[in-house]
């Protein structure tokens, strides 16, 4: 336990915001990835005034500072590695303003995905990152993480809907970043900056998002493949040919037998699946897109072709690629399904060879992979599935990861496309980005001077990911 | 702790990814706030106590008492985790530690002096017929009610019969007590009239637990019993010309799948129906359910206030539903909150549309 007056801090929040309860702070030192460690206390601020007083007080006493939204993370960006306080922001939960006029949204950190579209869905526009947690994630975990999702292909990731935000920094300062305008070039961009820097530079208290008109047209397609370089091809090829379109999944066949045997669905027993869709405002602009991609499947051996307009009918189509999660926790018994190398991305070209390389990786580590993801943004998905209480598998994980790895740098890929990077992937982060580490560093002593944004995390983080914090999970010794 | 329960669990507590989606619709984490709320808060300190990481507490024990078996989290889960099963287990495990409410006692001393949750000599309506019904503590309490249920059944030709029940145990379950859940069961089993046969069931708890508590009895529900009967008395039903809402109980929406049947029933029965904002499968939970009545009646309360504004705000006359716990928890929450809609069990309103 740090230095930590948990009485200064409910003086701060209020009696009943502060929590230094063991079993609430064993909660919080968990989020959605293997990680785990225990923090020293957890806030609950309202106000942005709160937080600028946390933050004065832990920046002179050198206490560690963990802002956390819904704790959905993958990679242990809000596991406290060096203990510390967590800012829970979820209580700053208010939609401050919905501008339809000049076309933007502000809205504080807390604020959930799926709500603030709920408010902006009667005047017919929408927030469009869509991660697919996006029921309960929050702005400000979205932004701190740059999130994405199915239609990012289309309209970007959360970098591209931040116009602007306010920050605290370390010492408490409050500073406003971006504009409420579409464009600013007006020096450097250090909103950009603070999008996906895991909560290592300052606390985003308020943001500024743009939101673009719902399409009122929506076609689903999907074709089927024996092969898995088929499909590859096929996405290659969709994606070179300048097709407009808002969404392209990939599924394997690891991912089609786990949705099979979960849930019945009779999914054919293929090397791959496809789903694209193309959505706008007129409908035969739609038609000549969604008809182009599926001309395209056809010629690279695609089957079983289907296209869809219908609401019921799409989630239908679409209902193997929704329950594959769930599906892939049940895949074997005794196994749990981890994020570990996860979300890389990797040039359109190679998708397909990514694919075959999970397959072959995972079969040389004794663990069992899945390849399904969002080939439009060429982000590929990977879950590790293993036995988390046997020790010598969190090796043949690690190899895996680091094979996994190898192949992404060396087709010019990047280590994470959307789940960012904590400490699971800081290993492989470090040996992508190696050159501006120190770059890194610098930027990040300049604006956090006594590191207790988010410390250990990114470029600071542990080169072994399995032994960088207590594991969540209780690993025996005795061997495979 | 001992833990002896939770230890068969220890699996479903890795596959538990930790994605947080049960946060979602938690009657719980909504009101509470902070992550020790919601399901998967609730998981971790389980997965702390089966480890030793952490040692029970009264705060502990309070946290894990309050959760109302909703069911939401498990509709919304990535990992299909059963919590309800989850939180039965450790509920026992923290029970054999001492950690038990006088309240929790209380409850389970009446069921155990009278076979009924209020500890009163409950008098059974009596019907003679060949199919027994199961009325279930809370409707036999009202008797008058119990009679109308009955005359429902009798209308649309069944013989029901009656006997001097006991209450099933699910008190005992919820709140961890399995040895008196044993006893209660066996209690339970010997004043059905033919535990081989099948009955009709009229509480929506007690046919949910059953079903799930014992899998060789064969429980029918009312509803069921009344979907199926309903085509040939169709033309004898009473046009009400009354706006409701309806509320979801968790376990015959979430629990057992049933979402159209209801409104089926209020159209038959010319009931203009206004849907809350969260209905069938999403529908908030009136914080009656998982012992919280007894654990933590203020939340309970609160839980049913804000399900009661809900029901308000579309402007609807009555707010039925079709469990008795639910009833109950919302008449009180509508008395608290002024009476500005009427609570009515959908039973209720199907009796007076043959009536």
């Amino acid at each position: 336990m740090g230095l930590v007056s948990v009485q200064t801090l409910k003086e701060i929040v209020g009696a009943e915001n502060a929590k230094d309860d063991k079993a609430d702070l064993y909660v919080y030192g968990s989020d959605s990835s293997v990680h785990q460690a225990m923090p020293w206390v957890v806030v609950r601020p309202h106000t942005i005034e709160e937080v600028q007083n946390i933050m004065r007080y832990a920046n002179p006493r050198l206490i560690p500072v963990i802002a956390r939204g819904a704790g959905s993370g993958m990679s242990g960006q809000a596991v406290p590695i060096k203990g510390g306080i967590i800012m829970d922001l979820k209580k700053m939960n208010k939609i401050l303003e919905i501008n339809l006029e000049d076309t933007f949204v502000r809205v504080e950190p807390g604020v959930v995905d799926d709500d603030l579209n709920r408010a902006l869905k009667p005047h017919n526009v929408f927030y469009p990152p869509a991660p697919a947690s996006s029921r309960i994630a929050t702005i400000g975990g979205e932004i701190a993480n740059n999130a994405s999702g199915v239609r990012s292909v289309k309209y970007g990731a959360v970098r591209d809907s931040v116009l602007g935000m306010k920050v605290v920094m370390a010492n408490g300062d409050l500073i406003h970043l971006g504009a409420k305008t579409r464009v600013e070039a007006t020096g450097y961009q250090i909103d950009r900056l603070m999008v996906g820097s895991e909560g290592t530079l300052g606390i985003i208290v308020e943001a500024t998002l743009k939101f673009v008109p719902i399409p009122k047209y929506r076609c689903l397609g999907i074709a089927k493949f024996n092969k898995l370089g088929d499909a590859g091809n096929a996405i290659s090829e969709i994606m070179s040919s300048g097709i407009i379109l808002s969404m392209l999944e990939l599924m394997d066949n690891i991912a089609i037998k786990a949705v099979n045997q979960a849930l019945d669905l009779g999914l054919p027993d293929v090397e791959a699946i496809l789903m694209f869709e193309a959505d706008g405002m007129a409908k035969e602009g739609v038609d000549v897109e969604v008809k182009r991609m599926m001309e395209i499947c056809k010629k690279h051996k695609g089957f079983g072709l289907e296209l869809s307009y219908d609401a019921k009918e799409r989630t239908r189509i679409f209902s193997g690629r929704k329950k594959l999660f769930p599906s892939l926790s049940r895949y074997k018994e005794g196994y749990v399904c981890t994020s570990l190398a996860d979300d890389m991305a990797v040039p359109y070209s190679k998708m397909a060879e990514m694919a075959k390389m999970i397959h072959e990786i995972a079969k040389r580590n004794n663990v069992i992979m899945t390849a399904y993801g969002h080939c439009g943004s060429g982000c590929m998905h990977t879950k590790i599935l293993m036995d988390p209480t046997k020790e010598a598998q969190w090796e043949d994980a690690k190899r895996a990861v680091f094979e996994i790895y190898n192949f992404v740098r060396s087709v010019g890929g990047t280590t994470s496309a959307e789940h960012g990077i904590g400490i699971s992937k800081a290993p492989a982060f470090k040996r992508e980005k190696h050159e501006s580490l120190e770059l890194m560093r610098a930027l990040k002593k300049a604006l956090d001077p006594n590191n207790i944004l988010n410390p250990g995390k990114l470029m600071d983080a542990p080169d072994d990911w399995v032994t960088a914090t207590k594991l969540r999970y209780t690993v025996k010794l005795e061997g495979k | 702790m001992k833990v002896k329960y939770i230890k068969d669990w220890e699996n479903e507590l890795n596959i538990c990814i930790r994605c947080a989606y049960c946060f979602e619709g938690c009657p719980v984490f909504k009101e509470l706030g902070w992550e020790i709320d919601g399901a998967r808060g609730k998981l971790i300190v389980v997965y702390g106590l089966l480890t030793g990481e952490l040692e029970p507490s009264e705060y502990i024990a309070e946290k894990l008492f309050q959760c109302t078996f909703c069911r939401d989290c498990v509709e919304r889960c990535s990992a299909d985790i059963s919590v309800p099963d989850i939180m039965g287990a450790i509920r026992a495990d923290l029970f054999d530690a001492g950690y038990s409410y006088d309240s929790h006692k209380e409850l389970t001393k009446k069921i155990e002096n009278s076979g009924n949750i209020f500890g009163n000599e409950l008098k059974v309506p009596v019907f003679e017929g060949d199919k027994a019904v199961l009325l279930g503590c809370r409707l036999v309490e009202r008797k008058e009610d119990s009679e109308k249920y009955l005359t429902i059944l009798e209308k649309l030709g069944v013989k029901t019969k009656t006997f001097n029940e006991s209450c099933c145990g699910m008190p005992f379950a919820v709140l961890g007590d399995k040895k008196g859940f044993k006893t209660q069961q066996d209690k339970f089993i010997e004043t059905l009239p033919d535990k081989n046969e099948e009955f009709i069931c009229a509480c929506t708890t007690c046919v949910f637990f059953i079903r799930a508590k014992y899998p060789d009895l064969k429980a029918k529900y009312i509803i069921d019993e009344i979907v199926e009967r309903l085509p040939d008395y169709k033309g004898k039903l009473k046009k009400l010309n009354i706006k409701v809402t309806y509320h979801d109980p968790c376990n015959v929406a979430r629990g057992m799948d049933m979402v159209d049947e209801p409104r089926m029933l209020l159209k038959e029965i010319g009931a203009e129906l206004i849907e809350m904002p969260t209905n069938g499968k999403q529908a908030e939970c009136c914080g009656g359910g998982g012992g919280l009545l007894v654990s933590d009646d203020k939340l309970a309360e609160k839980l049913a206030e804000k399900r009661v504004e809900q029901a308000i705000k579309t402007g609807a006359e009555i707010l039925t539903t079709l469990c008795p716990t639910c009833e109950f928890n919302l008449k009180n929450a509508v008395e608290k909150l002024g009476g500005k809609i009427e609570v009515k069990n959908l039973l209720d309103l199907l009796y007076e549309s043959m009536m």
